[in-house]
């Protein structure tokens, strides 16, 4: 034992202090989570990594980097899902949610304009090659994915181009043809090849396809139109959905009379009224149920309602009248809606003796769309979509399925998450991976933020131009965003679940327990001396420490 | 330079000359003016010092605390109910070790209140760990202080020198005020030995818990010890610099053959010397042990000068109640349970609150325990005025 | 002594006031004190007086602080640093920022006759209060800073008083500059110590210091704590420079005084069933007479 010094008075330069971190019940952690941006994601994109790299180092290329792990279409992506990363975006509870979709236009915009290029995730090439069926979203995205991985992908699209409904269903004033070509490009570059023209199942058969790659995916879409079988729905001037809007895409000339009346309430339907419009008619659209139980996504019913569409609603169609083979109107009947069906939608009953006549010189069906088997013996779910498991495989062995035909009618989104997943799927069962993969952390909610440090800031507001220049043409309703407010609005994601360096917990903890890391910005807890008090969990604004028990 | 001069101005002359850094005091009869005559020389330029007017006695001692702790050479004085009340950091200073030098002008405690002289204020704080001398006259009241700041320094103790107030600080007496070069050379600058300075980070005043505290009292009581041989060496180069006889720790007079021995401290010294030689010229034999520095109690040098005298008598200035006299606990404490003589020591009590002792008195002492040994009297009490039914 | 604005803004962490300190977990005199040693800097002098603070943090022989430190008693940590500061004049050593450093008692009770003297002489030495609103150290018992109502051991019906009000006490001896500060917000509570540091004179700064096992929380609600005092203006923050209240706070969002005193043990009692309002309504009349005094 040291000697006493005169006076107790100490040397303070050499003192060994003492660990009070024996004295701890519960230790803090720092523990990655995930924001619910991501979790509500259908691709599960690193949304907080995206916005984040904006924020702090206001680096669009690495921004692009970070999106482009998981989603191969930032550009289209940021124009035609409807978000559903905003709906859980924990900021909506404090001022607004992050303009989330814009940020991701912006990126991919960026890409596109800087010629970025995408790159493999390995060095090496693996010799395997699979086989993808459809170059829609799910069948594009599998095939990125797998090329990313090293393996020879080949992509057999039965049309004259790639895309599938993105190209065919979408109309370019929501999603400009350059600006899809251009990301496919971009996909194939990475040595992926693309057959047109070859339907599989018709051109070639499907077990030349399982005989010749060690996998296939199928990402057959559902572009085949249906009808709800009303009298007279095969005389002239009466379309389905999907084959008006893939006329107008091919660039094939459409008769297209002046009195549209569009059926259906989803998407399809939503494109065909304002492709319509723009094409000079007059529209409007038939439904039978209302708005609320509208399939279509949000921001498609109020742009149509903007472009002065006409929204008949507890509607139906009951026959379509002709006269000398040409539509002339739809007569409709008044519908009631009564409890609940199987869909979880008030029942629609018809009113008797409410019938109408519409007047109308074109009738578009797009009153449903089914999966086209022609050519290919696959097990079906509700004898109408392809059956999957849970690893993407269908009932031919190592042939995978995702997306439209996997889901029923789905998102851009979804499809581009499904062939992602069934590619890792793929990978795995090509490796014998059995074992599944770490679970994602927990989500962080909106209650388990400490926003005490924040400002109401306003929200990105995108512009569109006015309706009556929109529908004089095509083009895109929105012009291209700034830059520097799409950073400005990144600013204002509270990075739930991941560090920021706020610094709080440096600043706020009594004992000094927490230390900046050596070479790096981030932090640590010194275990020595932290008393578990808990002052970093609470001040942590992110949500990134929490406490365990000690043991 | 030899001058007639008010025994608080020869004091603050003399610790002017010692060049304190720092000098903070609160003003209490009778230590006034030493404080006035500080604040004169300092403000007159005569002496590069802070002078801190502070609010009491209690702030005084905790800025020369932090001062000396900072690295100054810090002086202080006071007395009675401000020592008490500054007692807290009296204990303080001495625990850190800081060489800081305090003049006590010797007062009566309230209640009653009493601004005259006697030696119970320093003897409340005797346990307190600082080093206690007592001056015979002004002259040493002023050699002391020139050696204490000497003393503490090198002993790392605090040191109290105590003057009889009024009886020393307000008489006019001839006093040998030295010169600067002087004291320059008889005290070296002051090397701390622990400060605070954030070139060299220190704590000073940690708490010692259980394990440590007893070490540390332990430690402190043998310094006070040891300081012993410090005060004598110290003295002895006094004597030799200034060719005066001032401070140590016991001076005898006139032992020699004596039949008596008065045992006694400060001033009142004067007195008993005159009555010893009285007393000599009618043929009696008493001597006197005056002791000068009272803490440490210099229990060996007691020893050795009485340890021949069967008849002692302990006068002191102060009284545990209760218990009796506290000097003379100490000199009954000097002789060993081995001595076996048939020894007297008589105590007598006497100018508690300034009450005047003549030479009438002492020789009534010198009387009374010639006949029989006295355990406990006070001098000259009036026993006319107590009312013994109604204590 | 002017200081370059980047100097007073930049947030300081170093390691003076060092782990391993006996405070109880989330002590928010501790962390003010950290916050206050790293804000003055290495070239700091620091009087402690005796309390939580200088007994978790000087223990021989682990002590807590890496800045020279000088503890002797209770009530004399103004006295000490002013006898410190004059040592530094005398010797002509310097400069060097002297920080004494006190509990409610040390400044506001049995300290007061001390810093009043500081003040009054005019000592170039810096203030700093921890004002947990009672004794912690001995044991939770009533200070006069014990706030109107708050339940201490000696008052265990509740406190009758209202706290003094030692800012103004401050101010109105001729000091330059006296500020008031939270522990939740760390950027000014440094940026005051530094501000304070760079005017002579004597400066008193004083910092709202929750304690959690006195005023009846848990250790991770400090920073809350002084939140809520803060947003209730039961604890108004502000600056007094030569003599004029300036740089107060705003409250923009008010909140009832309830939402501070339901979440504390000490002031449990005044919510009980039966109990009557008043005791409640005299605390919001505080927080309303601060928010017209100081318009916040």
């Amino acid at each position: 034992m040291e000697k006493l010094p005169l006076g107790l008075a100490l040397d303070l330069r050499n003192v060994v202090p003492y660990k009070t971190g024996s004295w701890r019940t519960l230790k803090p952690l720092y523990l990655m989570q995930t924001p619910p941006c991501s979790h509500s994601c259908p691709i599960g994109n690193d949304i907080r990594g995206f916005l984040r790299t904006l924020a702090d180092q206001k680096d669009y290329e690495a921004a692009w980097r970070v999106l482009t792990r998981t989603n191969p279409f930032p550009a289209t992506c940021g124009r035609v899902c409807p978000h559903p990363c905003e709906d859980g975006c924990n900021r909506r509870d404090f001022d607004t949610p992050l303009a989330i979709n814009s940020s991701e236009r912006c990126v991919g915009d960026y890409g596109l304009d800087n010629h970025l290029e995408h790159k493999k995730d390995v060095l090496t090439q693996r010799k395997e090659k699979i086989a993808v069926v459809g170059s829609g979203a799910a069948g594009l995205s599998c095939a990125f994915h797998l090329a990313k991985r090293g393996f020879k992908v080949k992509i057999y699209e039965a049309e004259h181009e790639p895309g599938g409904m993105m190209r065919w269903g979408i109309p370019a004033y929501r999603l400009p043809k350059e600006v899809l070509s251009r990301e496919i490009d971009n996909i194939l570059k990475l040595g992926i090849e693309l057959e047109c023209n070859t339907k599989v199942g018709v051109n070639i058969p499907m077990d030349q396809l399982t005989g010749h790659y060690d996998a296939v995916f199928l990402g057959l879409g559902a572009q085949k139109g249906v009808s709800i079988g009303v009298e007279g729905q095969d005389s002239r001037g009466v379309f389905t959905g999907v084959g008006f809007l893939k006329d107008v895409h091919s660039g094939r000339k459409v008769q297209l009379g002046r009195d549209v009346v569009v059926v259906g309430g989803g998407n399809t339907a939503m494109d065909c009224a304002r492709v319509a419009k723009r094409m000079g008619a007059n529209v409007s659209v038939v439904y039978r149920r209302t708005r609320n139980e509208m399939p279509a996504i949000t921001a498609e019913i109020d742009e149509a309602l903007e472009e002065r569409i006409m929204f008949r609603y507890h509607t139906n169609p009951v026959k379509i009248i002709t006269d000398d083979g040409r539509v002339v109107g739809l007569m409709c009947v008044q519908m009631e809606l009564k409890e609940a069906d199987a869909s979880g939608r008030a029942r629609p009953v018809p009113i008797t003796g409410s019938e109408s006549v519409v007047p109308a010189d074109t009738v578009i069906m797009a009153t449903g769309q089914d999966v086209d088997y022609e050519g290919l013996d696959l097990a079906k779910r509700e004898n109408k979509w392809v059956s999957a498991d849970e690893q993407y495989m269908t009932s031919i062995p190592k042939v995978f399925a995702g997306g439209d035909a996997v889901l029923g009618l789905e998102t851009v989104s979804a499809a581009i998450g499904q062939g992602f997943r069934a590619a890792m799927a793929i990978e795995d069962m090509i490796d014998g991976q059995t074992e599944g993969h770490l679970a994602r952390p927990p989500v962080v909610f909106s209650r388990d933020l400490n926003t005490y440090y924040y400002q109401q800031k306003r929200r990105f507001a995108k512009e569109a131009i006015p309706v009556h220049e929109r529908l004089k043409s095509f083009n895109e309703i929105y012009p291209a965003f700034d830059r520097d407010e799409i950073l400005t609005e990144s600013s204002r994601c509270f990075s739930c679940g991941l560090c920021f360096d706020c610094g709080n917990c440096l600043m706020y903890c009594p004992d000094n327990a927490v230390k900046v890391t050596q070479g790096g910005g981030r932090y640590e807890f010194d275990y020595d001396f932290c008393k578990g008090c808990g002052l970093c969990v609470k001040e942590c604004p992110c949500h990134y420490i929490q406490l365990t028990l000690e043991k | 330079m030899l001058k007639q001069i008010e025994g608080s101005h020869a004091v603050a002359d003399v610790v002017a000359l010692c060049r304190p850094n720092v000098i903070s005091a609160y003003p209490i009869t009778p230590q006034t003016h030493i404080v006035e005559g500080l604040a004169d020389i300092v403000e007159s330029g005569k002496l590069d010092a802070e002078f801190v007017n502070v609010e009491s006695e209690f702030a005084a001692a905790s800025v020369v605390l932090g001062a000396s702790a900072a690295g100054a050479r810090t002086y202080t004085a006071t007395t009675s109910q401000g020592l008490l009340l500054m007692t807290e950091v009296v204990y303080c200073i001495a625990g850190m070790r800081l060489p800081i030098i305090m003049t006590c002008a010797n007062r009566a405690i309230s209640a009653p209140l009493n601004i005259w002289n006697d030696q119970q204020d320093s003897m409340t704080v005797r346990d307190a760990g600082w080093i206690q001398m007592h001056a015979e006259d002004n002259q040493e009241a002023a050699d002391l202080h020139v050696q204490a700041f000497r003393i503490a320094e090198q002993t790392h103790l605090p040191i109290m020198v105590c003057m009889d107030g009024f009886i020393l600080t307000h008489a006019f007496e001839p006093v040998d005020v030295p010169d600067q070069k002087q004291v320059d050379d008889f005290l070296p600058p002051f090397k701390p030995r622990h400060i605070v300075d954030p070139r060299w980070p220190r704590g000073i005043g940690l708490y010692a818990d259980p394990r440590f505290y007893m070490e540390t009292r332990y430690i402190l009581h043998r310094a006070l010890e040891k300081s012993e041989d410090t005060i004598r060496e110290v003295s002895a180069e006094f004597a030799k610099a200034f060719g005066r006889n001032s401070g140590g720790l016991v001076k005898p007079y006139k032992l020699e053959g004596a039949d008596l021995v008065i045992v006694t401290m400060g001033s009142v010294v004067g007195s008993v010397k005159e009555l010893i030689d009285r007393l000599e010229a009618e043929g009696k034999k008493v001597g006197l042990l005056q002791i000068c520095s009272y803490r440490p109690f210099p229990k060996q040098e007691v020893y050795k000068a009485l340890k021949d005298k069967q008849n002692i008598v302990v006068l002191e200035k102060s009284v545990s109640l209760g218990r009796g006299g506290v000097l003379a606990s100490d000199v009954r404490w000097s002789f060993p349970r081995s001595d076996k003589t048939d020894r007297h020591i008589s105590c007598f009590v006497a100018g508690l609150g300034g009450r005047n002792i003549s030479i009438d008195d002492l020789r009534f002492m010198v009387e009374r325990v010639e006949k029989e040994p006295v355990d406990l009297e006070f001098l000259g009490l009036k026993k006319d005025i107590i009312a013994e039914k109604d204590l | 002594m002017e200081i370059k604005a980047e100097d007073l803004n930049r947030v300081e962490k170093k390691d003076l006031f060092a782990s391993g300190h006996r405070a109880c977990g989330g002590c928010g005199q501790a962390l003010a004190a950290r916050l206050v040693a790293d804000a003055a800097g290495e070239n700091t002098i620091a009087c402690v007086a005796t309390g939580c603070l200088e007994v978790f943090s000087s223990p021989y022989p682990d002590p807590s602080w890496r800045i020279p430190f000088l503890h002797s008693l209770f009530e004399n940590s103004a006295a000490v640093a002013s006898g410190v500061e004059a040592a530094y004049k005398a010797l002509k050593k310097g400069p060097v920022n002297i920080i004494a450093q006190g509990g409610d008692g040390s400044t506001a009770d049995i300290g007061f006759q001390c810093i009043s003297g500081m003040f009054e002489r005019g000592h170039n030495v810096l203030y700093v209060c921890y004002d947990n609103e009672a004794y912690m150290n001995t044991g939770v018992q009533r200070s006069s800073f014990t706030p109107l109502g708050a339940r201490t051991t000696t008052t265990p019906t509740g406190n009758k008083t209202r706290k003094k009000n030692l800012p103004l006490i401050a101010a109105d001896h001729g000091i330059p500059y006296v500020a008031t500060a939270t522990v939740d917000d760390f950027r000014d509570l440094q940026r005051k110590v530094k501000k304070a540091l760079a005017i002579e004179g004597p400066k008193y700064l004083h910092i709202l210091a929750p304690c959690p096992l006195g005023w009846g929380h848990t250790g991770d609600l400090t920073v809350l704590m002084c939140r809520l005092a803060k947003d209730t203006c039961i604890f108004p923050v502000y600056e007094i420079v030569e003599g004029k209240v300036t740089n107060v706070q705003k409250v923009p969002n008010k909140k009832p005084v309830e939402e501070y005193l339901k979440l504390q043990g000490r002031f449990r009692h005044l919510f009980k069933k039966g109990v009557p309002t008043e005791p409640v309504a005299a605390i919001q009349e505080i927080a309303n007479q601060n928010i017209e005094k100081f318009n916040l």
